[in-house]
């Protein structure tokens, strides 16, 4: 099983939507795909229309005392499954500092489901914390939705080397420019100026700036659903096709 | 999570959708689509390994779409929902990369995936939402009524009440599966032994009348493979029954079947190596696998030759003459098969050959020495392939377990003699090519490479040979004896 987090510092940089389309377009090439939504605010939940709520809440899983698989939901897309949010993940770095192999915690739940997904992603609430350390434990690589300005770039900058501090096994990072808008010069400047020396991956795809995308919350959809043949699906599939180098999983 | 569970209406009663949508309307939010052509392509090998795993794997077409799907009763088990497909048949190395192709390519093995069923139904879909407008279970209802329950992970105590639901105006289908091939029924001993032999000589006509169509298409290596052994296996019989067939089986069909097995070496023996190639790669230590691509090249050309002598004798008149001639001459000697006095009765015939085949084998392998010459155990593997065939022959005249046991103290002899023999054949022929490659100018990496795998035949010859002597000695102890002796019968007649 091949892992994927959405993961950024800031917040509001399109990490649910990333997580949202990219799982939708990884199930339905055929690969078994569970979406982890890490988030308790629980947008990646709502947009499948599935109840916030796991049945012995963050405790409960993270002890292990409530079996992580039967918390799982199918969405209403083949392949694709949702481990929901709850509220109570607001506590799960408590959780996690209770439990043993405190930083690889999430890493054993997922491992006990490897054999059920070919392909998992990590909807990742913004910050760093013990949640986001059990992420770079657990995910292959990191998925980093950057907004084109200077200040992202720079919460950027300490993410690479929060990554880097990381006791090995690291994840691979891949970031991209989210919510860009090729109409601002200052949006414009930045992809242009972006350093490709820093030993993470800029990739080359950019996913634009879309009112498509906040469709996503009235339809409840991924955007290849119900938009196929927009310019922002397609972008999504041009991401996905350059993470996975044609091949997922 | 449960599987997909299906009703149909009681008895010869109708079926009516909408009393089941305003059933399930009282629990759930109904939608339901316009009714619609789905179309299933059923696909499986030859032989049907995938529905021996239990598997179905199906194209099905749907309102412009297509997608693949891999089924286990009827619960998704992996599926691709965007082509471009292979054209059928294709081996499993053609289907999307994907866990679909990484279920079914350790099943299928050297076998092409075909067609082997087509339906077309027509299915309403409908989907039951919660108060979320949440999918919670989807039913398929097709023309004939049948209603396909299926739930979704995470939300099986809906499906639960949509089945109570489903039931309550329909009755469960119990799933059943295709009935597996029965086991050869007994024979008595003492039926005539031609019965047995024109039962087990029509079946063998069969194989190789069923597996003649791949063969001439070229699906897979198999299908000729398996003409092959048809024929193996009717030459044995032939010889083996001798005493009990009429005298003229002996001057007519023996040497129309060896004509016929004569037809199929060739194209057999490069795809032996075709597909070994593979593994020979994987022998080489000082030249690169890349460095066998003229050596593949040639085999690919000399095969294509041999295919197309081989297809037209497969189409020609002669075989034609000779399926349809042998079918009458089968259907004549069951028929004329009666208990009579002097005529051989099965169980007879069983001890007489098993017993002078097994005499073969041990007075075969007790003259070899380590200075008799290849041929020697060459000719040790044919008596024991004629053993083999003529315990698996009989069966029916046998007891099971003891033919089991029997049998499986023969396999490893015939393993370490099929080593040996096939060493020394692909060792020999591979020379053969060696030289037809320098006659063509080759290149001579291509050279070293093949001299590294002769290297290797040549070791694995020898230590086949090394390895006989002590399989052999545990073929003839004692308690290996005694199990050929039990499997004759005490009375020195087949147990029945």
């Amino acid at each position: 099983m091949k892992t994927y987090a959405t993961y950024n510092i800031k917040g509001g940089v399109g990490k649910t939507s990333t997580a949202v389309n990219l799982a939708y377009l990884s199930a339905a090439s055929g690969r078994r795909t569970l979406l982890w939504d890490l988030d308790p605010q629980g947008a990646a939940t709502y947009l499948f229309r599935v109840k916030p709520r796991v049945r012995g809440g963050s405790r409960g899983l993270v002890s292990g005392r409530r079996p992580v698989d039967d918390a799982v939901k199918a969405t209403d897309f083949d392949n694709l499954d949702l481990l929901p949010a709850d509220f109570s993940y607001r506590n799960m770095d408590l959780d996690l500092d209770d439990a043993k192999r405190r930083t690889r915690r999430l890493d054993d739940l997922l491992s006990g489901m490897a054999g059920d997904y070919d392909v998992a992603f990590l909807d990742c609430p913004p910050g760093v914390s013990l949640v986001s350390e059990n992420v770079l434990r657990a995910a292959d690589v990191l998925l980093v939705p950057l907004i084109p300005t200077p200040l992202s770039l720079r919460t950027y900058t300490q993410l690479v080397g929060f990554v880097a501090d990381a006791p090995r096994p690291r994840p691979a990072v891949i970031a991209f420019f989210s919510m860009a808008d090729r109409r601002k010069r200052l949006h414009r400047e930045v992809i242009g100026s972006v350093p490709h020396d820093d030993g993470a991956r800029i990739a080359e795809t950019v996913i634009p700036s879309m009112t498509l995308v906040e469709q996503m919350a009235e339809r409840r959809a991924p955007v290849p659903v119900f938009a196929p043949t927009a310019r922002v699906s397609r972008c999504y599939q041009e991401l996905w096709a350059e993470i996975t180098g044609g091949k997922a999983g | 999570m449960t599987a997909v569970r299906s009703a149909r209406p009681r008895g010869s009663g109708t079926f009516d959708p909408d009393a089941l949508r305003e059933l399930l309307a009282a629990s759930f939010e109904v939608s339901a689509g316009e009714p619609r052509v789905v179309a299933h392509t059923v696909l499986d090998t030859f032989d049907r390994r995938l529905d021996r795993a239990d598997l179905r794997l199906e194209l099905v077409a749907e309102a412009g779409t297509e997608r693949l799907e891999l089924t286990r009763s009827g619960q998704v088990v992996a599926n691709v929902l965007t082509g471009p497909w292979p054209r059928w048949p294709a081996m499993a190395a053609a289907l999307p990369d994907g866990p679909l192709k990484d279920h079914v390519a350790p099943l299928s093995g050297i076998r092409a995936l075909l067609v082997v069923g087509e339906e077309r139904r027509l299915v309403r879909r409908a989907e039951l939402r919660n108060t979320d407008g949440k999918i919670v279970v989807r039913l398929d209802v097709d023309d004939a009524g049948l209603v396909l329950v299926r739930p979704l992970r995470g939300y099986q105590k809906e499906a639960d009440r949509a089945w109570r639901l489903v039931t309550t105006l329909l009755e469960p289908v119990t799933a059943t599966r295709a009935a597996s091939p029965a086991p050869k029924s007994a024979v008595d001993p003492g039926a005539p032994a031609r019965t047995l032999l024109a039962a087990e000589l029509t079946g063998f006509l069969d194989e190789l009348r069923d597996n003649l169509p791949g063969t001439i298409a070229d699906i897979d290596t198999e299908f000729l493979h398996d003409v092959r052994v048809a024929v193996r296996r009717t030459r044995s019989l032939l010889k083996l029954g001798r005493p009990a067939l009429p005298a003229h089986f002996r001057q007519v069909w023996e040497p129309q079947f060896k004509w016929l097995g004569d037809r199929t070496s060739a194209v057999r023996d490069l795809d032996v190596y075709q597909l070994g190639l593979p593994e020979m790669a994987g022998w080489l230590v000082a030249a690169d696998p890349a460095d066998l691509e003229p050596f593949e090249a040639h085999l690919a050309h000399r095969r294509a030759a041999e295919r197309r002598r081989l297809t037209r004798a497969l189409r020609g008149v002669r075989l034609r003459r000779l399926l349809d001639d042998w079918a009458a001459e089968l259907a004549e000697l069951g028929g004329s098969a009666r208990p009579v006095d002097g005529a051989w009765s099965a169980g007879a015939l069983a001890h007489a050959t098993i017993a002078k085949a097994h005499r073969r084998v041990v007075r075969g392998g007790t003259a070899i020495s380590d200075a008799s010459p290849p041929e020697d155990l060459h000719l040790l593997r044919k008596r024991c392939k004629e053993l083999r065939y003529a315990m698996e022959m009989f069966a029916p005249v046998l007891g099971a377990a003891r033919l089991r046991d029997a049998i499986k103290d023969l396999k490893s002899l015939q393993d370490v003699l099929g080593r040996f023999q096939d060493s020394e054949v692909q060792w020999t022929t591979l020379r053969t090519f060696a030289h037809d490659m320098v006659a063509d100018r080759e290149a001579a990496q291509a050279l070293l490479a093949m001299g590294e795998l002769t290297a290797h035949l040549h070791a694995e010859q020898q230590r086949a040979r090394t390895e006989f002597a002590g399989v052999f000695a545990a073929y003839v102890r004692p308690a290996s004896r005694l199990r050929m002796e039990r499997l004759l019968g005490d009375d020195g007649r087949a147990a029945g």
